[in-house]
């Protein structure tokens, strides 16, 4: 017994010393990953505090979550990655297609949501089924109709190919890779996608000022959306009715997570960020263009549904005018720098050097 | 990166770590362990279970067979004393297949108990802070991917009663948010005469009976005609979840001499 106490106590100091050495990296020991805190921008709440609680970023775990995300060979046939349905140049939602398309060209049952500010998102997905950003990736890559591979193929898969475990090890500081880890590195890479940078913002940050035609846009937005997609997300990420009829596929939304019929029907508030390029829009993408949304809130609203919100059951009064001034509102909310952000795009997911590697040498 | 610098933040996490270090030795030191294992017999219509080829019937004259039973065990408590074993929080039993039934080994302070018990499920916040590593990983498909949630209990087989495709019984039980609760607490007491004693450096050996039969005739009646499935969280899968408790007892203790 007291041996084994001398032991155990000259294992927690040696390690414990080397904790300690982590900020000294002149005696050669290994630097830890380097931190990637989330920016907030200017005038933003705090980010929900249980997206990077136990997963504090580093610029390793991004690069590594941005190398996962546009694998596609995470996926049964090899075809199909994240980023086939999450597109960057239609912020990160699938162009131009109201259904997602997975393994085989299999259609999905819903419209792949445009991907940002996810850090603010407490539940994921159209009902948000999902209750945490770590676990969002479960779903798309073990469903049939999406990458539909099991996580045991995925885990060999990944841990076969070399370039991962030097990233596992740069990121997480030794070389084991398990799901835990995939899903964490995926969410440092998801969990950054922040949008806050368009015309609007630099409106807002007096660095630029909106046409009349925008302005009085701005003040339509304020007067008729914002109860349900108010700034700065441009969303409360609350579950409502607005009004569509219940689809082919028979989706009634947030009703089949929380088994409550007053939920039939309702869906996430989508934001309205990027929402020029996210197009077609709905859950089901029934909307191939803005007029289109907005003339479904002035003159298609169903009002005979029970579990509307309140707040459309008089549709939304609007001239044609107004809603043209409206969309070109709309319009200032599209981020290029966000669809262009080389940080976020492919190719070019570099091993950033991690603890090991500044002991080898490898800098 | 800083340089090396005798920096306040460094001297302080020194003292945390000499603190740390100190209160782990003393726990040591004061604590003898030793071994429990636990061994998990499941059973129905008084035979032990054997997946895929055997033939059971409930009260209501259902037969079916099983292929698949597993589920979480966790907080372990002996004696009514609340402590709990080192290691691990979370264990899934699984009835094996051809391969031999590994116990369940936990870490005890020595002394003798009365009782043994332990949570059926997972503790909520286990179930919303993200992805789980250890017995909690996914890749146990334990996990709901389109309702974020563990099933704390799956049990998969066939019935001619079950009108299910391929008369099918696919129970995948689960639930953790206010309303939908499915975890047991569940105690079982060992006879005065014969307690549980656990020695310094040695292995006590439990035998744990999981009767099948409870599932179906506990304090609820399951019908595979009725219910052959159960995938979500829910009313049916709370009801089937009251059965649980009456499912655990102890079958036999064996001591070290
Ligand atoms: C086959 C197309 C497809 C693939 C591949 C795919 N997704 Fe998605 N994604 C979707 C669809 C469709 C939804 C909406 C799902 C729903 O609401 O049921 C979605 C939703 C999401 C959301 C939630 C967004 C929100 O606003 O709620 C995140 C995050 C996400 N996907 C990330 C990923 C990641 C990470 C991967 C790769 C591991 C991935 N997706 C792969 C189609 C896809
Ligand atoms: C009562 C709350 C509410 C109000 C008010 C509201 N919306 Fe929505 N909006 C929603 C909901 C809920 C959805 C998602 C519906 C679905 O997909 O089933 C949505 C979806 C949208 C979408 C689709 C986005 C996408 O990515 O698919 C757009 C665009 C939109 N709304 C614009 C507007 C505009 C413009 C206004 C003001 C004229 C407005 N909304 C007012 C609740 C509201």
């Amino acid at each position: 017994m007291k041996a084994r106490v001398i032991l155990l106590l000259c294992v927690t100091v040696m390690s414990g010393a080397l904790w300690m050495g982590a900020t000294v990296p002149d005696l050669g020991y290994p630097l830890p990953p380097d931190p990637l805190p989330l920016q907030v921008p200017a005038g933003w709440p705090k980010p929900l505090p249980q997206v990077f609680a136990k997963n504090k970023p580093t610029e390793q775990g991004f690069q590594l979550g941005k190398k996962l995300f546009y694998d596609q060979r995470l996926s049964k046939n090899g075809q199909v990655s994240c980023a086939n349905c999450h597109q960057q140049f239609a912020a990160f939602a699938t162009f131009d297609h109201d259904l997602s398309h997975g393994l085989n060209d299999v259609l999905g049952k819903r419209n792949a949501p445009a991907l940002m500010n996810l850090a603010w998102m407490p539940n994921l997905h159209w009902d948000g089924g999902i209750n945490h950003l770590e676990v969002q990736p479960l779903h798309p890559l073990t469903a049939p109709d999406e990458m539909g591979e099991s996580l045991d193929s995925i885990i060999l898969k990944i841990k076969s190919d070399t370039s991962y475990t030097k990233m596992f090890r740069a990121a997480f500081g030794d070389a084991q890779i398990n799901t835990q880890r995939m899903l964490r590195a995926l969410t440092q890479f998801t969990g950054h996608l922040v949008s806050a940078n368009s015309k609007y913002d630099k409106v807002q940050r007096g660095e630029a000022s909106f046409t009349e035609y925008e302005k009085r846009g701005y003040e339509l937005y304020k007067a008729n959306c914002a109860a349900c997609h108010p700034e700065p997300l441009f969303t409360d990420n609350s579950f409502r009715n607005n009004g569509l009829s219940l689809n082919r596929f028979h989706d009634i939304g947030r009703q089949a997570i929380t088994g409550k019929p007053s939920d039939s029907l309702a869906f996430k508030v989508p934001t309205l960020r990027n929402v020029q390029m996210s197009y077609p829009y709905m859950h089901d993408g029934r909307f191939y263009s803005l007029y289109h949304v907005i003339d479904h809130y002035r003159s298609g609203i169903d009002t005979t549904q029970p579990t509307l919100d309140p707040q459309l059951k008089n549709r939304i009064q609007m001239t044609t005018k107004q809603r043209n001034e409206l969309v070109y509102f709309l319009y200032t909310l599209t981020d290029s720098s966000f669809i262009k952000n080389p940080r976020f795009s492919p190719g070019n997911a570099v091993l950033v050097p991690g603890p090991d590697m500044h002991k080898a040498g490898m800098k | 990166m800083t340089a090396n610098k005798l920096t306040l933040q460094n001297i302080f996490r020194g003292f945390l770590f000499l603190a740390a270090m100190l209160s782990l030795a003393q726990t040591l030191v004061a604590q003898d362990t030793g071994m429990v294992n636990l061994h998990f017999i499941h059973e129905a219509n008084g035979k032990g279970l054997v997946l895929h080829d055997s033939v059971y019937t409930n009260r209501a004259g259902e037969t079916y067979s099983i292929k698949k039973l597993q589920y979480y065990l966790g907080h372990f408590r002996i004696g009514g004393t609340g402590s709990m074993p080192e290691g691990d929080a979370y264990f899934l039993v699984k009835q094996p297949y051809v391969e031999e039934a590994k116990p369940l080994e936990l870490k005890l302070p020595a002394g003798t108990y009365t009782s043994l018990g332990f949570t059926l499920g997972i503790d909520s916040i286990d179930h919303c802070s993200g992805a789980q590593s250890g017995a909690l990983d996914p890749i146990n498909n334990m996990f709901w991917t389109w309702n974020s949630g563990y099933v704390i209990f799956k049990m998969e087989g066939n019935s001619p009663s079950s009108p299910s495709d391929l008369g099918r019984i696919e129970h995948h039980i689960g639930g953790y948010k206010a309303g939908e609760d499915v975890a047991q607490t569940i105690i079982m007491n060992a006879s005065k005469e014969n307690p549980i004693r656990v020695l310094k450096g040695r292995v006590t050996d439990i035998f744990i009976r999981v009767n099948l039969d409870a599932y179906w005739d506990g304090i609820q009646q399951i019908r595979i005609s009725e219910n052959p499935l159960c995938m979500s969280p829910g009313p049916l899968a709370q009801k089937i979840a009251a059965n649980f408790p009456a499912m655990f007892s102890l079958a036999d203790i064996k001591n070290p001499k």
